[in-house]
């Protein structure tokens, strides 16, 4: 149980960690000086410091938005696989949930975008919510058929299973729903290919410019919640897809977990500055894409395995 | 596993090349594609223990791998080829089709599976390439990518000669081999011409 608890803290600690990791990797790849990498954590205590304006244009959804964004996410860190093998954790709940749960975020997001009193909120909802709803499918079947291969549909129970025998004989299967999986957390986060997580033009912006008109602590609030979600993500990626490292010691196991989540962050930050900005009405054939290889790792779970 | 591995990556790459939309990208994707077929023949060459397979497979993985892309880019360069190759064929109806044609290949097998034996997945997965690749040359118009396309489909029936038969003869594989070769140089007067149209 301490184990469980301890996971979950390092889970909200750490998260602006590795989001500050891409960050400065990308500048030192791209020739300019790096952040630093506890950027993320200066930016909250420069937040913390500012006072909350809000806009007279919005309503009450704009005050308790934020903490709606952050709440789902938060519950969803307790559903997450286990890092460490004697570890507690919930087994009985299934990925479903947790995609609903984190849609449930993204809805309150969008209610925010459309409640700010400028114009940009309602183009960055809109597309936020065609981006999220070209996910979902992709993202059932993969978790469908990872669930499959794993005989189990609960995620926890999925990944220990996976961990413990690792099945073999649907190699091309697995590897099919890995690539799937990868291209949806690039979309679900707003990394590089769907969203630029940097810019500020009105012609590109996805989700900064739902969150164009908070400030202060609110802005805290859902620059977290970005952060929370990226590392659920990237959590769910490395003890789905690279199951291994659990069955060794707790602090082993720990620095394997760490080792593979900077694995999946140095591997984004160089997907991202070894490409563009895809236009909004190309997104739909990035996400074509990760549709065609989750229906594959399906169809070849049952005619290779 | 590494079988089945490099089968995965051999569809994976065959399917985001028919989903590309640039010139060198797809040269690139081919490049990728021949490389794990070059792996995979040398892992069931070593599997089978025959010599042949493994030669067959190194000979894939010099020419296919590196040789051919690289001159196919310095053409796309050196004949300032157009480099957007949009497909004619929507995604959206690649999205259904691609899966389709992979069903539809395993029905297409199922008939004469008990002739090869436990491959016929393997079989299947070979036919449904072979598709795959015939929908990448119907669906461009310029001459560049139906040339890649081609060479895919080239890709595509070498895979279905090491899955179904354990490797053609030494002789043929040479030929082909040749034949490949002939056939850049031929290419190579091709996109002369279109240039100069």
């Amino acid at each position: 149980m301490i184990l469980y608890i301890f996971t979950i803290i390092f889970f909200i600690l750490s998260s602006p960690f590795f989001i500050g990791v891409i960050k400065s990797l990308k500048m030192f790849l791209l020739y300019k000086k790096p952040v630093s990498l506890f950027q993320g954590y200066y930016n909250f205590q420069k937040l913390l410091c500012k006072e909350n304006i809000i806009s007279s244009e919005s309503s009450i959804i704009t005050k308790v938005g934020p903490f709606l964004v952050l709440s789902p996410l938060i519950v969803v860190l307790f559903f997450l696989p286990p890092i460490f093998s004697k570890s507690f954790y919930v087994g009985f709940v299934d990925a479903f949930t947790i995609i609903g749960l984190i849609s449930l975020s993204t809805f309150f997001l969008m209610l925010i975008g459309l409640d700010s009193g400028n114009s940009f909120g309602g183009i960055g909802s809109s597309r936020e919510a065609f981006i999220s709803s070209l996910v979902e499918p992709a993202m059932v079947l993969t978790v469908f058929s990872i669930g499959l291969m794993a005989k189990d549909i609960g995620v926890a129970n999925a990944s220990v299973n996976l961990a413990h025998n690792f099945p073999k004989e649907h190699m091309a299967s697995f590897l099919f729903s890995a690539i799937s999986f990868f291209i949806l957390l690039l979309a679900e986060n707003g990394r590089l290919p769907v969203d630029n997580p940097e810019t500020h033009l009105e012609l590109t912006m996805v989700h900064e410019a739902m969150i164009l008109d908070l400030s202060g602590f609110y802005l805290l609030l859902i620059e977290l919640a970005g952060s929370i979600k990226y590392i659920i993500f990237a959590s769910l990626f490395v003890s789905l897809f690279l199951p291994f490292g659990l069955e060794l010691s707790p602090f082993l196991a720990f620095m394997v977990f760490v080792l593979k989540i900077l694995f999946v962050s140095v591997v984004i930050a160089l997907v991202e500055i070894n490409g563009a900005k895809l236009r909004l009405f190309k997104v739909p054939n990035l996400l074509g894409l990760s549709i065609i290889f989750s229906f594959l790792s399906l169809i070849s779970f049952y005619v290779l395995g | 596993m590494m079988i089945n591995f490099s089968i995965g990556i051999f569809l994976a790459t065959l399917i985001v090349s028919i989903l590309s939309t640039r010139l060198l990208k797809l040269i690139f994707w081919y490049g990728v594609n021949s490389f794990f077929l070059g792996l995979l023949a040398i892992f069931i060459g070593f599997k089978q223990g025959d010599s042949v397979l493994i030669f067959s497979g190194v000979i894939t993985l010099i020419f296919k791998a590196f040789t051919i892309p690289y001159y196919l880019k310095k053409f796309a360069i050196k004949f300032n080829l157009k480099r957007d190759v949009e497909s004619d064929v929507k995604v959206h109806f690649n999205v259904m089709l691609i899966p389709v044609l992979i069903v539809f290949s395993f029905y297409l097998v199922s008939p004469f599976a008990h002739t090869v034996g436990q491959n016929s997945n393997y079989v299947a997965i070979s036919i449904s390439s072979l598709f795959l690749s015939l929908l990448l040359l119907i669906e461009h118009i310029s001459v560049a990518p139906k040339i890649v396309g081609f060479l895919l489909m080239e890709n595509s029936l070498f895979l279905l000669g090491i899955t179904a038969t354990g490797g053609m003869p030494m002789l043929i594989e040479l030929g082909v081999f040749f034949d490949l070769m002939m056939a850049i140089v031929v290419i190579n007067l091709l996109l002369k011409e279109e240039r100069a149209i």
